[in-house]
């Protein structure tokens, strides 16, 4: 029988590979498995937006450094530094947003309050019905479409074996080894990390823990090639909206509306009563839009905690046994979460602390 | 909403097989709305005549189209049609679909579901085949039936199975040139399916006038010959065609015969994202053109309430989807507790028998692996978005092995048509790549909405006020 | 020479001629004929140019798949991007090209 890898890491997104990558670099060996193809779970199906506006605030220094990865990785991954809006419409939204900004702008994030021209001369396509406005030049997006293409030239570079499309069925302990039973047979590993995003549930029943994640079915739509309409990322007080146009010209609309089905039944579905809302915003805040044509909606499956903080850390009563997921603006922060996740699982000093799997789910603080 | 519409059966598609599920499930008592996109039943085979023509003769296929469109008007089905699809959805034991009439949203809420959604054409790719003044084979014959007029002025005839023949012929009765029939079937093919076709031999005869006008008329025929350029920049001048072996590989010396015009299509596939996105479990088979919905004889499907039937269900031809929607709905009408009085095993004999025809005609129009071979690395696939097959080969080689992840790193398949019209040379591709079978490489996930529609479309009226806005996200 | 297919053109009778603009073009078509098959009868093949084509490719595109499906005969009509296969001719039809000029 072969050597046992230092570690396996189940789950191929963004987090998963990003720790590989970390730990490859200190020296372990590590192998990935996926169910599917690398970066096609919410890594590679989200909006791709990276906003500073619209994160945690407990979260923002982990966010200020993904934005720095994403940066990094650049062109791969189809990076662009646009600058970002958020819109409010109403007296009450803009009383939100004043609220909410503060607290994010106290928490190191660069966002200020922007006059109605000075959005209106950037952004001239807006609906000329906006009651406030914030802006942040940090923001900006990535085309979560590249994930898997991104990870598997990195992870090829160096060294790390993925396997996809490879199941993990059960897992199993003896003697200090896991067993990972998978189609192509079973993998050994001394160390084990969970990175399974929305499937991390049913994964660790494997070993015995029951991580209390559930999923968000968020919706996600692309517009046709259309001329030029927006320059930077736009958000909306509410989060209810993030948008965007590529530099392909086509649009892609996001904003966490609701589709329905479970992580363990497949690709969840997009609903008509979520979409629909959903795409009478967009053209709420781009009138031009009304005649733009849909391509594609779809959804991915965001996987959280009741308290909405990440599960990182040692998996609760077991020896060697990680977790990570259900980070709050994972696209965001993944790139550098991973490598803090790589970081402990080195023995190595943290630059961040990380979020005990094994906390206290109902309070508020992790 | 704009409009809310409730019925008992829902119908997707109003061609020979969704016509007849709806006459049938009528027939039992039972609601049923029949959506199509197009604005007369009929589908691509039995298609209506368009609206610019206001007299024509009559051929076997319009004359089976008027019969079927009689009975739909003269029927208590309710014909919805010039409609788009755009999504279906389960809400608990109904479906919901979503539809564009008239560019306004309409929601259809039905107890069960008959998808009939027929076929589309696989265009074997080959240098130059994005040229204006190329139509697919199937394009061609719509352009026939519905507008009446020929392609050009000298046109190339291209491509596998029956559907030349009969292409060149309607051609020629509407009064225009066919320079040359390029087909990679033999002779030897031919006379392989003869005793199949022998239990229609109607059609047999057809055939053989079709063939015995080209011989008097001179048109040549080059059996075992595939197009394998397309000549012009902005327009076709041209093809050049080459001889092939037996497993459909060019081999021997090319030549080049002028034309203003080609028609070129390699038979035809199920269009399955309906079924797919009611979701249905999908399996691989040749025999019936692909990718097909797990269905039985009748339609049924491991989904409650599910049925399909057709060229959507398996590439059998026109009459045998015509029995094959008869017995969808008599299977819809059953699950709704209802009868469909006079369908019966005779129906199920004659299904066979048509479908067995269907399927030698299928054998004949499935490309061979050879034919793949007429690609090079600067051939376009995804005609949308312009990804090369040089581009997706190395894609694959930097691990891309799966079509949902050429999709994503290379955008084959996210322009306007959805992969339609690349997804099946696509996926051969990767199979051929990485040493797996056609059936190992399943195609992308089908997302909403089936066709584009515009975004005002789908979003409708509503009021900023009337927002279903839930709380703020936790700070 | 013998037909055994005989040519039945003559015995089609259309609906009356109107005339639509394609970009600057004035095109005549059967009233209700489909814009795409009427362009084609003009000997206008390309339709439009596709916004992304390989090196050296040209990017010429015209009706292909006839039933609204293949996307490539778009064109726009009032801003409204629409399939001009499915699109029916009427007097004065103001249709544009995609991609070209642009």
């Amino acid at each position: 029988m072969s050597a046992p890898f230092d570690i396996a890491i189940v789950g191929g997104g963004i987090m998963g590979c990003a720790t590989a990558l970390r730990l490859a670099d200190g020296g372990m060996t590590a192998v990935i498995l996926d169910q599917g193809d690398l970066g096609q779970g919410a890594s590679g199906v989200n909006a791709g937006t990276l906003s500073l506006q619209i994160k945690r605030v407990a979260l923002m220094p982990y966010a200020l450094r993904g934005h720095r990865e994403w940066q990094a990785m650049g062109d791969a991954v189809g990076f662009h530094r646009t600058g970002g809006y958020t819109l409010a419409f109403t007296a009450d939204e803009a009383a939100l947003l004043q609220e909410r900004q503060a607290l994010k702008a106290a928490a190191g994030a660069p966002i200020s309050f922007v006059s109605p021209n000075e959005l209106f001369t950037h952004e001239p396509h807006l609906a000329r019905k906006v009651a406030a406005a914030s802006f942040c030049a940090e923001d900006g997006y990535a085309n979560a479409s590249l994930t898997g293409a991104y990870y598997r030239a990195r992870l090829s570079a160096a060294g790390v074996p993925y396997r996809e499309r490879q199941e993990v069925r059960d897992i199993s302990r003896t003697q200090g080894t896991y067993d990972l039973v998978t189609p192509g047979g079973t993998i050994r590993a001394r160390r084990i990390l969970l990175a399974a995003g929305a499937w991390l549930r049913p994964l660790a029943s494997h070993l015995g823990v029951d991580l209390p994640v559930r999923a968000r079915v968020n919706t996600v739509s692309v517009t046709e090639r259309q001329p030029p309409l927006l320059g930077s990322v736009i958000g909306h007080a509410t989060g209810l909206l993030t948008m965007k146009q590529k530099p392909n010209g086509t649009l892609l609309i996001g904003g966490g509306w609701q589709g329905a089905g479970q992580p363990q039944d497949g690709r969840g579905q997009v609903r008509m009563d979520t979409l629909r809302p959903n795409l009478a915003l967009a053209q709420h805040v781009v009138p031009a839009l009304a005649k733009a044509r849909i391509l594609r909606s779809w959804t991915g499956f965001e996987a959280n905690v009741p308290d909405f903080y990440p599960l990182a850390g040692s998996l609760p009563g077991l020896e060697d046994a990680f977790v990570l997921g259900c980070v709050r603006g994972g696209y965001t922060i993944g790139p550098y979460i991973g490598k803090l996740m790589g970081d402990l699982i080195l023995g190595r000093e943290l630059e961040l602390p990380l979020f005990d799997p094994g906390r206290d789910f109902e309070r508020t603080d992790p | 909403m704009t409009g809310d519409l409730d019925t008992d059966v829902a119908v997707l598609g109003a061609g020979p097989a969704g016509g007849n599920a709806a006459l049938g499930a009528a027939r039992a008592g039972l609601r049923v709305a029949l959506v199509d996109e197009q604005q007369d039943a009929g589908g691509q085979v039995w298609r209506a005549k368009g609206k610019a023509i206001r007299a024509a003769p009559e051929t076997p296929e319009s004359r089976a189209g008027s019969q079927l469109r009689a009975l739909i008007a003269a029927s208590a089905v309710d014909h919805l049609a010039d409609t788009r699809l755009w999504q279906i959805e389960r809400h608990g034991p109904a479906w919901r679909l979503g539809l564009l009439q008239g560019g306004e949203p309409v929601q259809l809420t039905a107890r069960a579901l008959v998808v009939a959604s027929g076929a589309r054409e696989f265009v074997q790719p080959v240098p130059g085949w994005t040229t204006p003044g190329v139509l697919g084979l199937a394009g061609a014959t719509a352009l026939l039936k519905r507008d009446m007029v020929v392609p050009g002025a000298a046109t190339i005839v291209a491509g596998t199975g029956p559907l030349v023949f009969f292409t060149a012929a309607e051609i020629r009765r509407l009064g225009g040139h066919v320079q040359a029939i390029v087909t990679p079937n033999t002779r030897a093919d031919w006379m392989r399916a003869l005793p199949a076709m022998l239990v229609r031999p109607d059609l047999l005869a057809r055939g053989a006038r079709w063939m015995a006008d080209l011989a008097l008329s001179g048109v040549p025929i080059h059996w075992g010959h595939a197009l394998s350029r397309v000549i012009g920049e902005d327009r076709v001048v041209g093809a050049e065609v080459h001889p092939l072996d037996s497993d459909w590989r060019p081999a021997g010396p090319v030549r080049e015969i002028a034309a203003d015009s080609l028609c070129l299509g390699n038979g035809l596939v199920p269009s399955i994202e309906a079924a797919q996105l009611a979701g249905c479990p999908i399996r691989h088979d040749p025999a019936l053109g692909g990718w097909v919905p797990d269905a039985d004889d009748e339609g049924k499907t491991p989904v409650d309430g599910l049925f399909v039937c057709g060229d959507g269900a398996g590439i059998r031809g026109a009459a045998a989807a015509a029995y094959q929607g008869s017995l969808a709905g008599q299977g819809v009408a059953r699950f709704l507790g209802a009868q469909v009085p006079g369908i019966g095993p005779r129906h199920l004999r004659r299904y066979r028998r048509a479908a067995a025809f269907g399927r030698a005609m299928t054998a004949l129009s499935a490309p061979r692996p050879g034919l793949s071979s007429l690609i090079d690395d600067a051939t376009v696939l995804c005609r949308c978005e312009g990804v090369t097959s040089g581009a997706l080969r190395q894609a694959i080689a930097a691990g891309a092995t799966s079509a949902n992840a050429t999709k994503s790193g290379l955008r084959c398949g996210m322009g306007p048509c959805g992969g339609a019209y690349c997804q099946t040379a696509v996926t051969r591709q990767i199979a051929v790549s990485t040493g797996r079978s056609e059936g190992e490489v399943p195609p992308p996930t089908a997302r909403p909405p089936l066709r584009p529609v515009p975004l005002g479309g789908l979003a409708g009226d509503i009021a900023y006020e009337d927002l279903p806005i839930p709380k703020p996200a936790p700070l | 020479m013998i037909r055994l297919i005989p040519d039945q053109s003559r015995r089609i009778r259309r609906t009356a001629e109107v005339t639509f603009w394609f970009d600057d073009a004035q095109i005549p078509a059967h009233e209700g004929e489909p814009v795409a098959t009427a362009l084609l009868r003009a000997g206008q093949l390309r339709l439009r140019d596709a916004p992304t084509v390989a090196e050296g490719a040209s990017a010429a595109r015209g009706l292909f798949c006839c039933m609204g499906a293949c996307q490539e005969c778009a064109v726009e009509v009032d801003g409204a991007v629409v399939e001009a296969c499915r699109l029916e001719a009427v007097e004065g039809l103001r249709v544009r090209s995609l991609g070209r000029g642009a």
